[in-house]
């Protein structure tokens, strides 16, 4: 692609806070994370000001459903509350259920490509603890079609990824107790990996193959279909900060770091598609396709055919697995399998920490957390982490290029980006 | 050092033996033998453990068995002898005796005592099994506070000792406190000077609300998330004057007389109102004739209960709104300005924890992380360190230590300004401890 944009740091919260046991409200969590975050970059609050001046910085924010979370909406002008730096910079939300901040990585990308700006701070942030689950997941309900979907249904989303655990396994022809295994596999590697990562909201937890296979009972409840707990990604407060900024920037940037240009990760390559919002039409327009969910794979292709890269090339990837099914259609969607033959990368520890094609060595959703507007910043602030080789304990060896996929609904809407030097 | 695949543990049907047994079996997956008085209160602490880890898949590593019928057996078998029996010397050392009888040369035997000294329980054992003793001081419940004070004693091995930490740490999931044995190691050490200097205050204003006031000064914003008359009730009075005797009578260091039990503590555990575990002690919870709960303190001059009033202290409220807001340097300007008692005893204790947390550092521990670590995951206390941080730096906290006429540890008096002190941001973030 050209016009590149750079990404130039980030920092993330802990996703093990819980901000409502705190005392602390959305606009503690918004402000530690935009704080921790410039200091991490190293965009000083003088430095935002000059920019400001000269009309090159721009705030995008991503979040799901502050307005029910938090009563809250607007929360594009927040960043005002931060710092009086911040008075007068453009800002607004982005919103795309749980590809929210995806949404807002893709606005700040495309206004420093058309260098309308020169600059972008995009956070990402959900509070969710605010309320019970039950009426959380009823929150969430509103990510599906909630009158069709959501509606006086008890938590809809774990039943609707239930779905397609059941169209994959129908559609495959696929051996359940083998399949289930898989499911319960990546389950396990998402919490081992998260033992790495220490901002991951499952790192002290325990977890293994066995408990995750041991689905029905008390201490692993079934909650959707043939998911139970350890198939799902668990209430997550938290935020996640990245800066991006396109050349004119970037290298003005390195400049004052003493740095080179090279030394920052480059968006190589993105993919956006929208597939029908209800569960029931993605299965029935997939019917004969190789996909299931053919729009997520075309999400991929189109971020490869951006970037003039491969699933060959990718050397990490950060995946959306709001349950275990979502992670399982994925790994054909990257091309790392063919669809059907998904279980057969997760066997043989393909997708592993120290596998061949590793998936969420952060944790991803099921280990590190899944604050709903904050997991698409979240990934690309990894990948970034990933190959500038920050990641500590959690660096994947030798990793060059990185690709994230960041779903919003039922694999509705699809948001891929593809990352690298 | 083996691997750890076969556990013994002993005290198995307790809190603490029961969920330190979950975390082994679970994240160790080492076959436990779990051993009790009889079989029966194993089985009791077996049914503990699932449910403190809530995992079936742990039961069949979990074995019952009884002292008398199955200590020897056991500990033939195990890589790892873990005691929990009762806090004495005159409970551990002959059950000490049985199990270096018993045990295979290279076994580990650690105890989980909190104070007592582990050179002499240590004393039980042959060469070999000197070398393989440690104090493994886990916390209570295991599953949630990750803290294990990892003590040592001068006939261990270095080896032997790194690869048990790393054991600790990679398998088990624990945040490892390495400590020398010095009485109650590093969280109850720097854990109950606060708690029974908070109890000797109480004493002293209990016109003005006695164990209330103080609890109500020493609330989320001072970074904890039980206040420390609050969680001497949690843990018992009982235990709370062991440790403090203990303390009493092995130190001699510049807080040693606040670790004198206050009279009317004593006078409580006589009576048996030894906190929340025998419905009542420094609180006791109750219900109003409209059928509302209702919390009482003990009025120690009174000699009863009285409902725990709802204090208004301009600036608490003012510092809980700072914290709230995430303005954790605003807080703490606010406890450094303020005027009157309250805030007196807010810098006091603030001063006191800083100052003694960090003073233990050569004794106790080797570096300020170790102290720090300890209290953020043993206690869910914010660390010392932090505060320095949040009261503007070494500056300004030596300045609150010196006009609190307590001592400045060296750690502190040689820190450099201009760089943060805490250094554990990325293992811990200590402004999840203060509440708003």
């Amino acid at each position: 692609m050209k016009d590149a944009v750079y990404v130039l740091g980030g920092e993330q919260t802990d996703f093990q806070r819980n901000w409502t046991k705190e005392g602390k409200t959305f606009m503690s969590l918004f402000r530690e994370a935009v704080q921790d975050g410039l200091e991490k970059v190293g965009l000083t609050p003088d430095e935002i000001k000059k920019l400001n001046k000269q009309n090159r910085i721009g705030v995008f924010v991503g979040n799901f459903d502050a307005e029910q979370y938090a009563v809250q909406g607007h929360l594009g002008a927040f960043l005002t509350e931060v710092d009086p730096c911040f008075f007068g910079v453009p800002g607004a939300r982005y919103e795309a259920a749980c590809a929210s901040g995806s949404v807002a990585l893709d606005a700040a990308q495309t206004k420093l490509r058309s260098k309308d700006y020169d600059v972008a701070i995009v956070v990402g942030m959900e509070i969710m603890k605010t309320v019970s689950s039950s009426v959380g997941g009823d929150f969430l309900g509103t990510a599906a079609y909630y009158e069709k979907e959501a509606k006086g249904v008890q938590f809809p989303f774990p039943k609707l990824f239930g779905k397609l655990a059941d169209v994959l396994l129908e559609r495959y022809k696929l051996d359940e107790k083998r399949y289930m295994g898989a499911l319960a596999e990546i389950s396990r590697i998402n919490y081992a990996n998260a033992k790495r990562n220490p901002k991951a909201q499952t790192r002290s937890w325990f977890m293994n193959n066995e408990h995750a296979n041991a689905r029905g009972g008390e201490f692993n409840m079934a909650v959707g279909g043939r998911l139970a707990i350890t198939d799902c990604s668990q209430v997550t407060d938290g935020a996640a900060l990245v800066v991006l900024a396109n050349k004119n920037y970037a290298e003005e940037f390195a400049k004052k770091k003493g740095t080179k240009l090279s030394a920052y990760p480059k968006i190589k390559g993105w993919g956006h598609r929208v597939a029908p919002i209800t569960f029931e039409a993605k299965v029935a327009e997939s019917k004969g396709d190789k996909w299931v969910l053919p729009w997520t794979r075309q999400t991929v292709k189109d971020a490869f055919d951006r970037s003039g890269l491969n699933t060959k090339d990718i050397d990490v990837f950060e995946t959306h697995d709001c349950f275990t099914s979502s992670e399982y259609a994925a790994i054909s969607a990257f091309g790392i399998t063919q669809p059907g033959k998904e279980h057969e990368a997760i066997e043989d520890g393909v997708i592993d920490f120290h596998g061949k094609k590793p998936i969420n060595p952060s944790g991803g959703l099921i280990g590190a957390g899944h604050p709903v507007g904050a997991s698409g910043v979240r990934m690309m602030l990894d990948i970034y982490k990933q190959v500038t080789g920050t990641a500590g304990d959690y660096q994947v060896e030798g990793a060059k290029n990185g690709l994230m996929l960041n779903i919003g609904g039922s694999a509705t809407t699809n948001y891929v980006f593809v990352v690298g030097k | 050092m083996r691997e750890i695949k076969t556990v013994t543990v002993l005290g198995a049907n307790g809190t603490m033996g029961a969920g330190s047994a979950a975390i082994v079996a679970a994240f160790g997956k080492a076959k436990v033998y779990m051993l009790a008085r009889d079989v029966n209160k194993a089985k009791e602490g077996i049914e503990k453990a699932i449910s403190s880890i809530k995992t079936d898949t742990i039961r069949p590593r979990l074995i019952p068995g009884s002292y008398d019928q199955d200590l020897e057996k056991a500990v033939s078998e195990s890589d790892w002898v873990f005691e929990l029996v009762a806090e004495s010397y005159e409970v551990k050392e002959p059950i000490n005796k049985r199990i270096a009888k018993a045990r295979k040369p290279g076994t580990i035997v650690s105890t989980v005592s909190s104070g007592l000294s582990i050179a002499r329980l240590a004393d039980a054992f042959d060469e070999d099994g000197k070398k393989h003793y440690y104090g493994t001081h886990f916390f209570n419940p295991p599953y949630k506070m990750i803290l294990c004070e990892l003590v040592t004693h001068a006939g261990n091995d270095k080896k032997v000792t790194k690869k048990l930490g790393e054991y600790l740490d990679k398998t088990l999931g624990r945040a490892v406190v390495y400590t020398n044995d010095t009485p109650a190691f590093a969280g109850n050490r720097i854990g109950f000077q606060l708690i029974n200097e908070a109890a000797i205050k109480a004493e002293e204003y209990s016109d003005k609300g006695g164990i209330a006031l103080i609890d109500a000064i020493m609330s989320g914003y001072t970074g904890r998330a039980m206040a420390p008359l609050d969680t001497a009730d949690f843990v018992g009075l009982d235990v709370h004057k062991a440790i403090v005797d203990n303390l009493y009578e092995m130190t001699k260091d510049a807080a040693h007389s606040t670790f004198k039990l206050p009279d009317y503590f004593q006078k409580l555990i006589d009576k048996g109102d030894l906190g929340r575990k025998s419905g009542q002690g420094l609180y006791k919870m109750t219900k109003t004739p409209d059928g509302k709960k209702e919390k009482l303190y003990y009025d120690i001059k009174g000699d009863l209960y009285v409902p725990v009033p709802k204090f208004d202290i301009p600036f608490i409220k003012e510092a809980n709104r700072r914290i709230g807001e995430a303005d954790y340097i605003g807080a703490m300007n606010i406890v450094k300005e303020a005027k009157g008692l309250e805030a007196d005893i807010a810098r006091y204790f603030i001063a006191r924890y800083v100052s003694y947390s960090l003073s233990i550092v050569g004794e106790v521990v080797e570096t300020k992380e170790m102290s720090d670590l300890a209290m953020g995951t043993g206690f869910n206390w914010a660390p010392a360190s932090a505060f320095v941080d949040f009261l503007g730096g070494p500056k300004e906290a030596i300045s609150l230590i010196t006009k609190a006429k307590l001592p400045v540890p060296d750690v502190l008096a040689k820190a450099k300004a201009g760089k943060p002190f805490y250094q554990l941001k990325d293992v811990l973030d200590a402004r999840s401890l203060f509440k708003g």
